[in-house]
């Protein structure tokens, strides 16, 4: 019992005394206050994302969590994990037939079938990507920034693999920013089944003669930027970024229908393959793309708009234009509402083409993959963030997007005139973030 | 330690802001200062180096010839102090009695016994118990402003003197910028934010070799104070001797936190806090709770 009385006697509440005889030490008249509080010792981010296409095409399910650190005073460590499950169909880059189609899987030990008038989907389209990046960032004596980072990204058929690294420098009273970045990547593609020898025939079953072993490229990334401040509520950006990519550049997986060029109709493929003729594309092994933006940021009232404006160009001859704008509607401290627009054209790839004619002579590169056509795209999104008390925050997000394109010139000959060779596509894109709180 | 000469503080850009960094009181000092001009951040080290040194020879037992000189080598004649130093003796005395004997200002002589530094140099029970009849707040004669200490007893400020510095410091700034921070050794004190509302960040060091930052904290306004030192210690037969000793009986606390940090509205209180919660050893987090105050313990 003694022993009891005397913990309590040593626990009691002496803040009260010890705060009065603090102020008669340091002859103040009140005691002050104090406002601390303890950040978590990792910030972290975390989201979800779906993105789904129509038509039972390309489903992406994606978790993401992003952790940043700081180790020392303003050095930071910064990791981040991305896990895609991707799941669906995938167009092929053959064109539909008034005939029942065969196609052998990238594999060669399947086959599937495609219906008349059906855009020609590889099904067999199934994958799980994981990605982890690591990056350091450091000041430069006073007003630079470093950061140098690594990547590695892992799926069933691709490993890539990138260091890169950044440095800003702030002038001008830190109203202008000016900084450099240099990313190096390495790819390695393992397509299932082995890569596709370039304008080789789709085989039968089984048939292996026409497949490679695995295939790599190397990708260079440059940029330079400048960020200006103009007044207290505007600030813009300009960036311009020269990427270099050499070897593998092909899809493995596309193809090109070879047709009658009088009737649109698919010709017959090697003898005894059972097959239509469909060669494996064939791109060029080098690609330069440039590309400028300009991004304003304003603030309006306490509200944000964000209009930004992107012109790519290559030397495959596609050229591109993007137009985003964003505005962002605070109500309160703690809550937003954010609609998205971005409109999307590019112009083809000179070696694009539909379908590929019986009895011509081929051409050095080609491709019907869409993605190299000529197309536009439009997305309208909305976004809803809100601030927790306890400091976290979420946000949720829904996108529509939707695109169109067209087939090569020349290409809807005969039956071919009929079909449709660039089908629609549209997807809803679903994303779910929360970041965890300060306190 | 000799005393040195205060050399002139050094300072330097950093970020929006400046950083004033000198010695005093055998630590590394810094000063930091918000959004202001040279001219202005100038000032606010030189006044703060300035009072940091003053403080430092005033109460520092290593310098000859100041007040605790004075008490120190009184041999039991009654010294008549100054009105600052009479505070800080009325301070110490409440201190006393608030924490049940285990704050005292006299028990700096047990440091004969007891030297950690590393080793295994565990003092003999005979060392330290010959040391107690020396050892004791209540064996002192105090009524302001005159003080008696029998003869042979010490009197050591050093457990109050960096955090009186730095709050003695912050109301001498105040009245130059308020968008500053001081930090005198770890223990430290902000008037104000950065700029706007922008906190301070301050780091923890770990208790661990090396010291990386363990936690993260925005200061906005008030002061955190740290005790305990993980590199003060003694480690014989497999027992760690934590620098924190019980005056009562000479001997070590217990099953101290390695490190306490506080936070509180003066740095003076903060710094407090963690000595006594340190005293309580094993109950050191339970006292703090009692005192419903922020504070940050590792083991």
């Amino acid at each position: 019992m003694q022993l009891k009385n005397r913990r309590n006697a040593a626990l009691r509440e002496i803040g009260t005394p010890l705060a009065a005889a603090t102020c008669a030490l340091l002859g103040q008249s009140a005691p002050g206050v104090v406002q601390a509080q303890e950040l978590m010792p990792w910030d972290i981010d975390t989201s979800m994302l779906i993105y789904s296409e129509s038509d039972g095409r390309v489903q992406d399910l994606s978790l993401n969590l992003w952790g940043r650190k700081e180790l020392r005073e303003d050095k930071f460590l910064g990791l981040t994990l991305a896990i895609d499950s991707l799941t669906g169909a995938s167009p092929s880059g053959a064109m539909p037939a008034n005939v029942v189609q065969t196609f052998t899987s990238p594999s060669g030990n399947s086959q599937y079938t495609v219906a008349p008038g059906e855009q020609a989907l590889d099904t067999s389209f199934l994958d799980t990507r994981t990605a982890l990046s690591a990056s350091w960032e450091m000041p430069v004596a006073r007003l630079g920034l470093l950061s140098v980072g690594a990547n590695l990204s892992d799926e069933f058929d691709y490993t890539s693999t990138g260091v890169n690294a950044r440095y800003a420098r702030d002038f001008n009273n830190r109203n202008t920013t000016l900084s450099f970045g240099l990313a190096l990547a390495n790819d390695t593609v393992s397509p299932v089944g082995g890569s596709p020898i370039p304008f080789s025939p789709m085989l039968g079953l089984g048939d292996l003669r026409n497949k490679d072993g695995d295939q790599s490229k190397d990708v260079t990334d440059f940029l330079i930027g400048v960020s200006q401040v103009l007044n207290r509520h505007t600030i813009i950006q300009i960036n311009y970024s020269l990427s270099q990519a050499d070897g593998y550049l092909t899809d493995p997986y596309k193809l090109l229908s070879v047709v009658d060029p009088v009737t649109g109709n698919p010709v017959g493929g090697p003898p005894g393959s059972g097959r239509f003729g469909y060669l494996f594309e064939s791109r060029p092994d080098t690609r330069d793309k440039q590309s400028v933006y300009a991004l304003l940021k304003r603030n309006v009232g306490g509200d944000v708009l964000e209009v930004s404006y992107r012109y790519m160009t290559d030397d495959w001859d596609i050229d591109s234009h993007t137009i985003e704008a964003r505005y962002r509607f605070n109500f309160g401290a703690s809550r937003y509402l954010q609609p998205h627009v971005r409109f999307y054209q590019q112009s083809a790839a000179n070696f694009y083409t539909t379908v590929l004619f019986a009895g011509a002579a081929l051409p050095a590169y080609a491709t019907a993959d869409h993605r190299l056509g000529e197309f536009d795209g439009l997305t309208l999104g909305l976004k809803y963030g809100q601030e927790t008390s306890r400091g976290s925050e979420w946000s949720a997000r829904i996108e529509y997007y939707t695109q169109s394109g067209n087939a090569s010139p020349g290409a809807a000959v005969g039956a071919l005139a009929n079909l449709d060779l660039y089908p629609d596509l549209n997807a809803l894109i679903a994303q779910f973030s929360y970041k965890f709180g300060k306190r | 330690m000799a005393p040195q000469p205060a050399a002139r503080p050094l300072l330097s850009r950093r970020g929006s802001g400046w950083l004033g960094v000198f010695q005093a009181m055998a630590s590394p000092c810094e000063v930091h200062v918000g959004d202001a001009d040279l001219a202005t951040a100038e000032r606010v080290v030189a006044i703060a180096a300035a009072e940091a040194h003053r403080i430092e020879a005033k109460f520092s037992r290593y310098r000859r010839g100041n007040i605790v000189d004075e008490i120190n080598t009184a041999e039991g004649r009654p010294v008549v102090v100054d009105d600052e130093t009479a505070r800080l003796l009325d301070y110490a005395a409440r201190l006393h009695e608030l924490s049940d004997g285990k704050f005292d200002v006299t028990s700096g002589v047990l440091r004969r016994a007891w030297r950690f530094d590393g080793s295994d140099r565990v003092p003999t029970e005979e060392a330290v118990a010959a040391l107690l009849p020396i050892v004791g707040w209540d064996k002192v004669r105090w009524s302001a402003p005159e003080l008696t200490l029998p003869p042979g007893m010490e009197v050591d400020l050093g457990g109050i003197g960096k955090e009186y510095a730095v709050d003695s410091a912050a109301g001498l700034v105040r009245p130059v910028s308020a968008r500053c921070l001081l930090n005198f050794g770890g223990d430290l004190l902000a008037l104000g934010p950065q700029y706007g509302g922008a906190p301070w960040r301050v780091g923890i060091e770990s208790v661990a070799e090396g010291g990386a930052v363990a936690r993260h904290i925005d200061l906005t306004v008030g002061a955190l104070a740290t005790s305990g030192d993980s590199r003060r210690f003694l480690f014989k037969d497999g027992k760690r001797y934590g620098h924190v000793l019980d005056p009562r009986t000479g001997w070590p606390v217990v099953e101290a936190p390695r490190s306490v940090t506080v936070a509180a509205a003066t740095c003076t209180e903060a710094g407090m806090l963690a000595t006594l919660a340190l005293l309580q050893g094993g109950a050191a987090e339970a006292f703090l709770e009692a005192q419903s105050v922020q504070f940050w313990a590792l083991r």
